[in-house]
């Protein structure tokens, strides 16, 4: 059942929400200044009762973001996904269109699954040949700091894109679960945290070649040191990109880091480029 | 010994109907000596031993292990689908679906690579299935139809030449695990023996592995080694490399 619907239409020029509504356990709210005047975004917050999704919560929003307008899904903090009851599951589903010319930005901050949690998310995203769009998807080992780490009992994310007439441009599914041959934990080596940037469209060219340059700089220097110094341990900060779609229009970069905090560091710094078209850079 | 010799005998005099046709096509599909390429690729072993990730035998059957999962969670459903139903349609599709579902660059061409040079062999070799040839054919007549990604090409040889799906999922177990060790030999990770030892050591937890993730709809595809995913995106930035992927 729907939870959740935002559309964003162009009005006397400016993107503008033209109808929204969300109900228990979601909140979405739009804060009218977020960046300068001049730059025609739209913010959207998304909010949970609670501060965070509780067993058997399911969350289904719908966006449409039409012809040529901006508009940024954020969230305030980590979504925290608390222990489950019993066998139940949480679930979030998004569902967005994206219209021509039009840019949508899902920059969420990481969720963080508690110990014995179950959680599924999925998001489905359909564009035409000239939208733009950049999804963030992020997720933590779980209280870290408190000893849980990989303790959750399911994770599971969909991230799916799909051009006009249903054809899948990027089709992505992680499962992580502790029903296996193999611990979540021992999957993960020392890292806490795992994140994937996706980077879709002709409006975002830019931000692709400088982030593809940036990490193909970094891992290399990394990859580079003499094995005579190199520790024993795993890097720190691990990310690769890959260029997918038709005429190579998309890229992704998967990243595992030991800390949050690197992970912010990296978003801010690799989506700067972004600030002209949002008024405000992401993760500042 | 007693039990384990009455055992083996037992099994032994077991009147077990074979097709001796299909057996010699099996053997020879799995076999190493067939010309496919796969001893290019390390499977991002090459990255996690550069990347420090991978140092020593303990961590080789750790990376074999998780790479065996990804293995069957995300490819296993694609041979499947390609095994019961092995028509022109059905692997086009599925080949799309899965060109766009191996998102990283490393991976998909390695992909491709290993499932063009499977296909031509196969329809050269395999010449009682004359569909082979004509599939091959007609796709390579309008390019961009088919990627020739490597699952569904097997799938579809192992359903035209009338393997199970059962076995044809097994064997796509066994062949990533006997390229992996292959890869590990030659990156000084283990010698030889020591490479049988542990193909044999790791085969029943392969047996879990598929037992788990066999006979699903593609739909089920999916990543459980993301770790392992983001390593092998690095192996574009070796300075120096031995394999393609």
């Amino acid at each position: 059942m729907e939870t959740g619907k935002v559309v964003v239409e162009k009005v006397r020029g400016k993107s503008t929400v033209t109808r929204s509504f969300s109900k228990y356990p979601l909140k979405l709210i739009f804060p009218r200044k977020v960046g300068p005047s001049e730059t025609d975004a739209v913010w959207i917050y998304t909010l949970t009762y609670g501060g965070g999704i509780v067993s058997g919560d399911s969350i289904s929003v719908e966006f449409t973001i039409g012809d040529g307008c901006t508009a940024v899904l954020t969230t305030q903090s980590s979504t925290k996904v608390y222990k489950s009851l019993g066998s139940k599951s949480s679930d979030q589903v998004l569902e967005a269109r994206i219209g021509s010319g039009a840019l949508f930005v899902v920059i969420p901050d990481p969720v963080t699954c508690f110990s014995t949690a179950r959680y599924s998310q999925k998001q489905v995203f359909r564009v035409v040949s000239d939208s733009s769009l950049v999804i963030v998807d992020w997720f933590t080992s779980g209280r870290h700091a408190s000893g849980e780490k990989w303790d959750f009992e399911l994770y599971r994310s969909t991230n799916h894109i799909f051009v006009e007439g249903n054809q899948p441009v990027f089709l992505d599914t992680v499962v992580l679960e502790q029903d296996s041959p193999v611990s979540i934990a021992e999957r993960m080596h020392d890292y806490q945290v795992i994140a994937m940037v996706i980077i879709y469209g002709p409006k975002l060219k830019h931000v692709q070649d400088q982030v593809q340059e940036n990490v193909k700089r970094l891992m290399s220097q990394q990859l580079h040191i003499p094995s005579s110094a190199k520790t024993n341990s795993d890097p720190a900060f691990i990310a690769s990109c890959s260029v997918f779609g038709p005429k190579g229009m998309g890229v992704v970069i998967r990243i595992a880091s030991t800390t949050t905090e690197s992970v912010y560091k990296f978003l801010h710094h690799q989506l700067a480029g972004m600030q002209p078209l949002l008024g405000v850079s992401p993760y500042s | 010994m007693e039990h384990d010799w009455a055992e083996t005998e037992k099994k032994r005099k077991r009147d077990v109907p074979v097709d001796s046709t299909l057996q010699w096509s099996q053997w020879q599909l799995l076999d190493s000596i067939l010309p496919t390429g796969g001893f290019a690729h390390s499977f991002g072993l090459e990255a996690a031993i550069q990347s420090r990730l991978v140092s020593g035998p303990e961590d080789l059957k750790t990376f074999i292990i998780h790479l065996l999962e990804n293995t069957g969670s995300l490819l296993l459903p694609f041979v499947y689908s390609t095994t019961t139903d092995p028509t022109l349609e059905k692997w086009q599709e599925l080949d799309r679906i899965l060109n766009a579902t191996l998102t990283n660059e490393v991976g998909r061409k390695a992909s491709v690579s290993q499932g063009s040079s499977l296909m031509r062999v196969a329809a050269s070799v395999f010449t009682e299935v004359p569909s082979l040839k004509s599939m091959r054919d007609v796709s390579i007549a309008s390019p961009g139809v088919v990627s020739f990604h490597h699952a569904p090409v097997f799938g579809l040889i192992c359903g035209l030449i009338g393997m199970d799906s059962g076995t044809s999922q097994r064997a796509y177990m066994f062949m990533t695990m006997r390229d992996v060790i292959s890869a590990a030999t030659r990156l000084n990770l283990v010698g030889p023996m020591g490479a049988a030892v542990l193909q044999h050591q790791i085969a029943p937890l392969a047996e879990d592995l598929f037992k788990k993730w066999m006979n699903r709809p593609v739909e089920d595809a999916c990543q459980t080694a993301p770790l392992l995913d983001t390593i092998q995106g690095c192996h574009g930035y070796l300075f120096s490399r031995l394999f393609c992927s």
